[in-house]
């Protein structure tokens, strides 16, 4: 364990500040202080990685060039971590997306540990592993995490158990911790916190318990909850009358991924779940807002400013919490600030971020279900499509087009890319009763597989949502993308490799196959100005460079 | 279905299978199966569910197809109630078993208790004799390609406890017509997959034909008759296909008379492991 490892790089270790340097240690931050305006500008600066989708556009572009299309061939493993054992049954697999700051690399390990490595050498500086117990709830997925937030010198984590704990940047100890929501009735934190000016920020998953989900923000100094945001109305509040009688109660719509922050705007943008229980909407007549949509909040208050609903009263579980990307370009003739994504239910869409406008969607996957999205934003419903007792079959699955891992953006290009998943589904459907803390579903699916699934990479026009190439995979992936400065586009695949397309042609021109099943998101930094890209495999974190 | 990720949800991730639905109430008693109170109306609502379920894998009967008989008195996975519980529940990884997620808690037991009285009922009889099907399989060397009580080569499936797998019908369909069945195995990952599917590959150097043993985006490695496994890369090869519906195995409808077939089957329904 070293902690001193922040502080040694701006002081100069003389015998006559030796003493001092001591005191300074524990007297005054060190010179990591990740404070606002560097998270601000963490999608300039290559060096760090200081959010989940790498800056608050979550473009997940990484600007560096000097892993490019000429010297990618040359790419090797610097250094690889291999994760900690846990006791804990049903965990181990890893969706983590690290940070980088200042030479310090943080990732979080299944269930819900928390790990700080030298970033040079991938040295172990110090692991937090929070007690959980063995019986926690998580009804609807495993038990997994996807990664931290950072602000001055703290780290923050969500907990399988539906805790948030502030950890010490340098050590790891605890500066605070608070129960979120109540994990006996189905609440579970797996995503990355998002931090805003002094506010952590976190959504949750449940809805698959029939939880009633919500939006919060945490000081983060102290842990005093600030705001919370319901993203299923009570009775008498706007967008009540999308549902009726106690429906609302257990009505889902969980935060379950980061979202994104135009700090001009001064919006948050928060995507949200599927309405519960899943398959059998007869249960909850109406729109059922505000699921499967689009929120884009004041950060200081929580308050709505508007919504999008991608998928009103949906019953393939086609949750929306995939990451918006705030994107700028023209759209016939005029300059545009949007919001970008690429929907599990096969649709790409710009919706306009300053006022929730409907600007754009394009199938980008096959589908069955829909005849098109009309001029409002609305999907054009084919009949017969809803889960059915003999089943129904539908693409796609409702695992979707594409879900939680990360697409990226290159903003110089102008270019979506997104890992798809082709695989459809028979959708099932049948009865829900609501019980506390048990799944609340209403049927289920049987997708198809094998070989007949599949996966590809997709380039997508940002700004038509128009296929530019594919690269194939195998399987329908579970695992995200990066973009590069280098004319690059990083990815991953379900039979272990990853791998670096060329962003133009979409040609593979390099990879490296892990020996696991990769499930996370690719992610850069650089160290003594040394490019270097991440990606975890199994239990094994690599991270890949031109030299040492 | 397979792929228990194909349950999971909206987190969209992999269940494992024991955390969900299922989770079998711990309730602190021993034996928690209702199966031993189970009266008519519940086996008959059991029988119903099976032939929506189970029957086009295990037949309407129970007596096995793609899926094994499951008329006998002691099955390969179960132990007790419970376990038959969860592979319903959860299927047998790594096989043809796929979960189940449809029926509900209560729907399982029914059904248990259905696969429980089949197991009362008599074993499917032989239709020939299985000494003289013995004497056929080497004569027909069938064992160039399988393997069966570690004698032979592995090009088809292994044929050890073939008897425990698959009833009468099916494995004179094998032998009549291997193009009907294509053995499917359940993968972690890829969820199921044909186990033994024809590849074809053009290379500069050649035309390979054989089993595809693993694949993915870069690359493929199948086996060929003589056992030997061929590594390609896609990008190299001329043509690359996949042949559904085409065994390697030959058809030995014209070689065997009905007799011989009867006692080949018969041989084939004797297999079952080391017991
Ligand atoms: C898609 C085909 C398929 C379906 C559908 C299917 N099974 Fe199976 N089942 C199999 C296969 C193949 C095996 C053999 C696994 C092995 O290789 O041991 C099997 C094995 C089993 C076994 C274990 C047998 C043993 O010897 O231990 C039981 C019990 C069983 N199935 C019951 C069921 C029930 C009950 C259902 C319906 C709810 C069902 N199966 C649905 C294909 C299927
Ligand atoms: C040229 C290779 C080859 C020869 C010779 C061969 N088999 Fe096969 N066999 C296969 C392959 C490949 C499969 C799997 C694909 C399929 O089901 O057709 C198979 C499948 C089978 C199966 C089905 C197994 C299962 O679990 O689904 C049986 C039974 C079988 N063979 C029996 C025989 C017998 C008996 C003979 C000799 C009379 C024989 N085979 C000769 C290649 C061969």
């Amino acid at each position: 364990m070293n902690h001193c490892a922040a502080v040694k790089k701006s002081v100069p270790l003389t015998i006559r500040s030796l003493i001092t340097l001591i005191v300074i240690t524990i007297a005054i931050p060190s010179a990591a202080q990740i404070n606002f305006e560097r998270l601000l500008a963490d999608e300039a600066n290559g060096a760090d990685w200081l959010s989940y989708s790498g800056g608050y556009r979550s473009e997940r572009f990484s600007p560096l060039a000097q892993i490019n299309r000429d010297t990618v061939k040359d790419l090797k493993v610097i250094w690889a971590y291999q994760m900690q054992p846990t006791d804990m049954s049903g965990a181990g697999l890893q969706e983590t997306t690290p940070l980088v700051a200042e030479g310090i690399m943080y990732l979080t390990e299944s269930p819900s540990s928390v790990t700080a490595l030298d970033a040079l050498t991938g040295r172990l500086l110090w692991h937090w592993s929070p007690e959980i117990d063995e019986e926690v709830l998580h009804i609807g997925f495993p038990k997994v995490n996807r990664g931290l937030a950072i602000l001055d010198e703290t780290v923050f984590v969500g907990t399988l158990d539906a805790r948030l704990f502030a950890l010490d940047a340098g050590t790891g100890a605890v500066r605070w911790e608070t129960e979120v929501a109540d994990n006996s009735v189905g609440f579970s934190l797996t995503l990355a916190p998002l931090v805003v000016d002094n506010l952590v920020i976190i959504g949750m998953s449940g809805a698959e318990a029939g939880v009633r989900a919500f939006i919060d923000a945490y000081d983060a100094k102290t842990g005093e909850r600030v705001w919370r945001t319901y993203t299923v109305p009570a009775p008498g509040e706007p967008g009540s009358e999308t549902w009726q009688g106690d429906s609302w109660q257990t009505g889902g719509g969980s935060t379950w991924l980061t979202g994104s922050y135009d700090p001009e705007l001064d919006l948050l943008y928060w995507t949200t779940g599927n309405p519960a229980p899943d398959w059998n909407g007869d249960l909850r007549p109406g729109d059922n807002l505000f699921t499967c949509s689009l929120l884009a909040l004041d950060p200081a208050t929580g308050e709505m400013r508007w919504h999008f609903q991608y998928t009103p009263h949906d019953t393939h579980d086609w949750d929306a919490n995939q990451i918006p990307i705030l994107i700028d370009g023209k759209i016939k003739g005029q300059n545009r600030k949007l919001v970008a994504l690429a929907n599990r239910n096969a649709f790409y869409y710009l919706i306009d971020r300053t006022n929730g406008e409907f600007v754009h969607a394009s199938q980008y996957s096959k589908q069955t279900w829909a005849a098109g999205i009309d001029g409002t934003g609305r999907p054009i419903l084919i009949p017969d499509k809803e889960p059915s007792e003999e089943g129904t079959l539908v693409w796609p699955s409702l695992q979707g087009a594409t879900n939680w891992f990360s697409p990226s953006y290159n903003p110089d290009t102008e270019q979506f890319f997104v890992a798809n998943r082709r695989m459809g589904a028979v959708y099932y459907k049948a009865d829900a009763e609501y019980e506390p803390g048990t799944p609340f579903l209403g049927g289920g699916e049987q997708a198809l597989s094998g070989d007949d699934a599949s996966g590809a990479v997709l380039a997508l026009n940002g700004l038509t949502g128009e296929q530019q190439w594919e690269f194939p995979l195998q399987s329908p992936p579970w695992s995200g993308v990066m973009a590069t400065g280098g004319g690059l586009v990083f990815g991953s695949s379900n039979e272990g490799y990853f791998f670096a397309l060329d962003a133009t042609s979409g040609q593979a021109l390099w990879r490296f196959n892990t020996g696991a099943h990769i499930r996370t998101n690719p992610m850069g930094f650089a160290i003594d100005g040394k490019q270097r890209v991440a990606i975890t495999g199994g239990q094994t974190l690599y991270v890949f460079g031109l030299n040492q | 279905m397979t792929w228990r990720t194909t349950l999971c949800l909206c987190t969209a991730l992999l269940l494992t299978p024991a955390t969900w639905a299922n989770q079998p109430e711990d309730n602190g008693q021993s034996s928690a199966s209702p199966i031993p109170a189970m009266n008519e109306t519940d086996l008959a609502a059991g029988r119903q569910l099976f032939s929506v379920h189970c029957a086009r894998c295990h037949g309407m009967q129970g007596d096995g197809g793609e899926g094994p008989s499951l008329q006998r008195a002691r099955l390969k996975h179960v132990s007790d109630d419970e376990s038959l519980f969860e592979v319903i529940n959860d299927g047998i990884q790594g096989t043809g078993m796929p979960g189940t997620w449809a029926p509900n808690d209560d729907e399982i037991w029914q059904i248990a208790g259905f696969v429980r009285s089949l197991g009362k009922l008599p074993e499917e009889p032989m239709p020939g004799d299985p000494a003289a099907g013995a004497i056929l399989y080497a004569d027909s060397a069938c064992a160039t390609c399988h393997i069966s009580r570690g004698q032979g080569r592995g090009v088809g499936p292994e044929l050890t406890e073939v008897g425990l797998r698959r009833n009468a019908e099916y494995l004179r369909r094998s032998l009549t017509n291997p193009d009907a069945d294509s053995p499917m195995l359940d993968s972690q990952i890829t969820g199921r997959i044909n186990g033994f599917l024809t590849v074809r590959a053009v290379a500069s150097d050649g035309e390979y034909e054989g089993l595809r043993v693993s694949e993915d985006e870069f690359s493929v490695q199948l086996r060929d008759l003589r056992g030997t496994i061929h590594s390609f890369e896609k990008s190299q090869l001329l043509r690359y296909e996949k042949a559904f519906g085409h065994s390697l195995m030959p058809g030995y409808l014209t070689v065997l008379n009905n007799q011989n077939t009867d006692d080949l089957v018969s041989y084939l329904m004797s297999l079952k492991g080391d017991s």
